[in-house]
């Protein structure tokens, strides 16, 4: 035990000295730094849900369009993220692993908290600027957004995992990578409820843990506007399998990798 | 780390049965073929073989930079990274900065490592340039002010002192060949001349298979005939 809480505190050291240094190599000193990361998503989700305003035909119910994209595109843009940058991650820190206690799941779970913490934080920016222009209410049920959040990322990350060991094996998954994004764009409930979908199509979704957090989150934005729709044990399940794979991976990869 | 008095005669670094294949096209390529040898805790070793010998593989796989595909290394000592032209540093950051990250991860406090690494490199403002602009010596200089600052019980050092100026080279000697006695270290090196001064052991790479010498001198007689 005295080991394992010995290696704990390593990891804790070298989780943070990665997430200074990511920081400082990704933001600079010298621009508004840290801030992209919030307002970048933020952006992108306030464009499109202009454009999907004005353009209208989206039917979301009751609730606001702004909002609605909102909440679907912030996690979206955290996930388009998390995996683009978990390709090559490996090589691309790879002077780093010449001091033994860095470790390559240190960088893919660096990368992706990274990306996490930026997206929640403009998760949270949103929905205070939304709530002050009266175009939503106040949360209806904090818990369920974190607990939805906590499912999504939790899936983010076992994916990051697998993808990043995939991509070092082989140049196809390399390119194959920025394709999955948008693969998942269907299975990640963005652009709709599951309430909304027939029930046979609702079941194959409850498959995809993204379905579940988002449900859960819009749940907990929105209250009884959304009947949510989500399923945490195939959540938990499925996240777990890709992570294990993942874990596997990464070992397999870093047994023969090269470090130049 | 402390160690007590019973616990040191167990005190070293055990390379055995190594072997490490690289993957070349389709094939693979085999750079050492079942390395066996110990690092004892006051040893210091030269390790000499051509180009392409595999000595860096070898100090790699005891930094534990890359992993054996079979074979075992167990440390029993703390043993710094590779210190040579490459690793060890993120070339966007400067020099600074890497030194506050490796304060970090070591675990040391960034003040005095700061104090002694402006002391020792001598780098001046170009402590606050990018890594990636430095020159092989001046690398150098930062590579082997960190590693000193962390204090290691053996030191892994793959050729670089040779790219120091004179001072430099004093300063090593000072530090490490003079100061630091009751350390380990292995030293790949071309210069024979440093491997004579300095070490007590040495280590021939031929075709991928190490001959462990304890004579220095008969090591280096070895080592001009291939």
């Amino acid at each position: 035990m005295a080991s394992l809480s010995q290696g704990l505190h390593v990891q804790a050291k070298v989780v943070q000295a990665l997430i200074m240094r990511e920081l400082v190599t990704r933001f600079g000193r010298d621009n508004i730094g840290f801030l992209w990361i919030i307002v970048e998503p933020l952006l992108f989700a306030g464009l499109v849900g202009i454009v999907w305003t004005i353009a209208g035909g989206h039917n979301s119910g009751s609730i606001s369009v702004i909002a609605f994209v909102a909440t679907g595109y912030i996690p979206l843009t955290f996930l388009r993220h998390a995996f683009g940058r978990s390709s090559k991650i490996f090589q691309s820190n790879s002077a780093l692993l010449y001091h033994r206690q860095v470790k390559v799941l240190d960088f893919i779970f660096v990368r992706v908290s990274i990306e996490a913490i930026g997206a929640m934080a403009a998760y949270i920016f949103a929905g205070i600027v939304l709530y002050f222009f009266e175009i939503v209410t106040a949360p209806e049920n904090v818990g369920a957004i974190i607990l939805g959040w906590c499912v999504y990322v939790f899936f983010v990350i076992s994916v990051a995992t697998v993808l990043a060991p995939l991509s070092e094996m082989s140049e196809v998954v390399e390119k194959l990578v920025p394709i999955s994004v948008y693969v998942a764009i269907p299975f990640s409930g963005v652009f709709n409820l599951a309430a909304w979908l027939s029930p046979p199509m609702r079941d194959v979704l409850m498959w995809s843990p993204l379905v579940s957090g988002m449900e859960l989150m819009r749940y907990g934005a929105f209250g009884d506007l959304v009947t949510p729709y989500y399923d945490l044990p195939k959540a938990l399940g499925v996240s777990l399998a890709c992570l294990l794979l993942g874990l596997t991976l990464c070992r397999r990869v870093r047994r023969t990798m090269t470090v130049s | 780390m402390p160690t007590s008095a019973a616990d040191n005669d167990r005190i070293m670094i055990v390379c055995s049965e190594v072997h490490k294949d690289y993957r070349v096209g389709k094939g693979t390529k085999s750079v050492l073929k079942g390395v066996d040898f110990v690092i004892n805790p006051l040893d210091r070793i030269g390790l000499l073989g051509r180009n392409g010998a595999g000595k860096s593989t070898l100090i790699r796989l005891l930094g534990g930079v890359e992993m054996p595909t079979s074979g075992k290394i167990t440390r029993k000592m703390t043993c710094s990274w590779p210190l040579g032209f490459t690793g060890g540093f993120q070339g966007s950051l400067t020099g600074y900065d890497n030194a506050r990250f490796i304060a970090r991860i070591y675990d040391k406090p960034y003040s005095e490592m700061r104090t002694f690494v402006e002391e020792f490199t001598e780098l001046g403002v170009n402590l606050h340039m990018p890594v990636k602009q430095y020159s092989s010596g001046m690398r150098a200089r930062l590579a082997f002010a960190l590693s000193l600052a962390i204090e290691f019980e053996c030191y892994l050092i793959d050729e670089v002192i040779m790219v120091g100026d004179k001072n430099f080279r004093d300063k090593c000697k000072e530090h490490f060949f003079e100061g630091r006695r009751d350390r380990a270290l292995l030293l790949a090196s071309h210069s024979l001349g440093m491997v004579r001064q300095y070490c007590n052991r040495a280590i021939v790479l031929d075709n991928g298979v190490a001959q462990i010498y304890e004579d220095v001198d008969e090591a280096i007689a070895m080592y001009e005939r291939l």
